[in-house]
């Protein structure tokens, strides 16, 4: 018994801390979520309305909730496509150098500013960017291509090059905890690389293809700065979002989207953990 | 393999090579772009060539004083967000080891859970209780945001440096009679100090790069992210290619440090190993 009340003295200060920082102030912004809007003190008023809510599914506000998920969708697909080659490559065909240089390159834009990552686009994607003025210098096109930069394009390709590792790192976690005489047995009779990567690796790696898709999802969801440095005139985001509607004070209504996108993904996590795996394929971290 | 011999496997390996370095270069073309136009000594960005290779712009950071300010500043909270961070997740992969399976899931969650709040909603959100609470906004503010971001982070990367441990050395130390105490300082901690090390350098160049948690969190002094920020949304002086290149040299070199470090602590413990089996 010693141990359990040692680590719980242990756990205590965490707790504390994320209790403090991070649970306290997402419990009570849900509960000002509901709270009403008083022009003349600037603040809210106790209370229980569903106003905020109300002006959240109306209007074009729901627009860009729907637009938001669509692009985190698209991300997501996208980078469980790029990235599960990737992963495959690292597992069952790179030399131990390789793989170590490889997971040390997707390991370095985690510790990159990616304000700066996402800025670089700019210059690769605009006008005189870097691929515009190959194109022109190339004779392959007259005119710049106008599509390329301050577009969704842009977006999901800075979204893509900025959380990538995000779906790696899932999906090698998942190769390394195939176990390998499956992968013998399915080759010893006979099978083709094609059966094996179909019937045994596939379905062996999916907790971590949920993973690395969930990861990138979230992130993107809540980008901003991608949007902001790449995206269309008109284009918006949740987190932009909730930045111009702070800008005009009207604290319940952005409240009341911080809690909707908080509860969302509490609901993901939870079915992911629950029918997926996700726990288990983290709880392998810690062996 | 044994039933993929011969050129196909051959193909099929040389055809994922290629392309897992064209997705290596789709996530590195842009930043090194960009490092490119930080040495061009021109107004407008272009590609220096070898011998128009110029510092004038990194010597041109040093006179804008604002800039200076907000590196200091990211620099004071990103130690402090470091240490307290890393401080904090040793105790939390100490109590995680302790726990029962079932436990162990439902901190794991709880620990990770704020990396997967967006950071613009976190942010907002502790930016609002702590002005209710009056309390004043500054770099501890910011590191209280910042925290939120590392220490998920810093908590994974010590729980992965935890394998090493194996009970049984601890286990043998407290049957000859080693306090609790002694087991950690004499077995535990050296064993995992290369995880410490890497986790408290990652929560480092973290807390140097997080823009939007601390967005709402600063007092009057910005961190480097948010000065830079404005400055590429103003969008003019070619001191932004130099500033980020050098942003980003920075946090590349102590990403570097933090590898070194850990190799050489790895070969010195395997230096240690070979002379206690010799002796």
């Amino acid at each position: 018994m010693t141990g359990h009340r040692r680590s719980v003295l242990l756990a205590s200060p965490v707790v504390a801390v994320l209790l403090a920082l991070s649970v306290a102030p997402l419990a009570l912004v849900l509960v000002w979520s509901f709270w009403q809007w008083d022009p003349a003190i600037y603040w809210m008023r106790p209370a229980f309305v569903l106003d905020a809510y109300q002006s959240v599914v109306g209007t074009d506000r729901l627009i860009v909730i729907v637009r938001t998920a669509r692009i985190a969708l698209i991300t997501a697909a996208l980078a469980l496509l790029l990235g599960y080659p990737v992963a495959l490559f690292m597992d069952r065909f790179a030399t131990a150098r390789e793989r170590t240089i490889l997971m040390l390159l997707f390991l370095v834009p985690f510790f990159t500013s990616y304000i700066i990552r996402t800025f670089a686009w700019r210059l690769v994607l605009g006008r005189t960017g870097l691929i515009n003025s190959f194109l022109v210098r190339a004779g392959l096109r007259e005119e710049p291509l106008e599509w390329l930069l301050f577009s969704d394009f842009a977006v999901h390709v800075g979204l893509l090059a900025s959380y990538l590792p995000f779906m790696i790192f899932p999906l090698l976690l998942a190769f390394g905890r195939i176990d390998r005489s499956l992968i013998e047995a399915s080759e010893d009779l006979g099978g083709t690389f094609g059966q094996t990567l179909r019937h045994v690796i596939l379905p062996l790696t999916a907790p971590g293809m949920f993973a690395g898709s969930l990861f990138v999802f979230v992130m993107a969801l809540g980008s901003s700065v991608e949007v902001q440095f790449l995206g269309g005139a008109a284009a918006s985001m949740i987190a932009i979002m909730i930045q111009d509607v702070i800008r005009v004070l009207n604290f319940p209504l952005a409240f009341a989207i911080s809690t909707s996108v908080v509860l969302f993904l509490i609901l993901l996590l939870i079915v992911g953990s629950r029918f997926l795996g996700l726990a288990r394929l983290f709880a392998s971290v810690a062996r | 393999m044994s039933a993929m011999i011969g050129p196909s496997r051959r193909w099929l390996r040389a055809g994922l090579a290629g392309y897992t370095w064209i997705v290596v270069l789709f996530i590195y073309l842009p930043p090194v772009y960009l490092l490119l136009l930080s040495f061009n000594p021109g107004l407008l960005p272009s590609v220096p060539t070898l011998s128009n290779l110029s510092l004038k712009w990194y010597r041109a950071l040093l006179d804008e004083a604002r800039m200076l300010d907000a590196l200091q500043a990211s620099v004071m909270v990103a130690v402090v967000t470091a240490v307290v961070t890393t401080v904090l997740a040793l105790l939390g992969g100490l109590a995680y080891r302790r726990m029962a399976a079932n436990a162990q899931v439902g901190f794991f969650v709880f620990v990770v859970f704020p990396m997967f709040v967006p950071g613009v909603i976190q942010g907002l959100a502790l930016s609002v209780i702590l002005r209710v609470l009056g309390v004043t906004f500054s770099g501890w503010t910011v590191v209280a945001g910042h925290l939120l971001w590392s220490l998920p982070v810093v908590f994974i990367v010590l729980l992965t440096s935890f394998s090493v441990l194996r009970g049984s050395l601890a286990e043998a130390a407290q049957d000859l009679g080693a306090s609790e105490w002694r087991v950690f300082w004499d077995i535990t901690f050296p064993l995992i100090r290369p995880g410490i090390i890497s986790g408290a350098s990652f929560a480092l160049l973290l807390s140097f790069n997080e823009f939007i948690r601390a967005f709402f969190l600063v007092g009057g002094q910005d961190t480097l992210p948010i000065y830079m920020f404005g400055a590429m949304n103003a969008g003019t002086s070619p001191t932004i290619y130099s500033l980020a290149g050098s942003t980003l040299l920075l946090s590349a070199l102590g990403f570097g440090l933090a590898l070194v470090g850990l190799t050489l602590l790895k070969t010195r413990r395997g230096w240690a190993h070979r002379a206690v089996q010799s002796s």
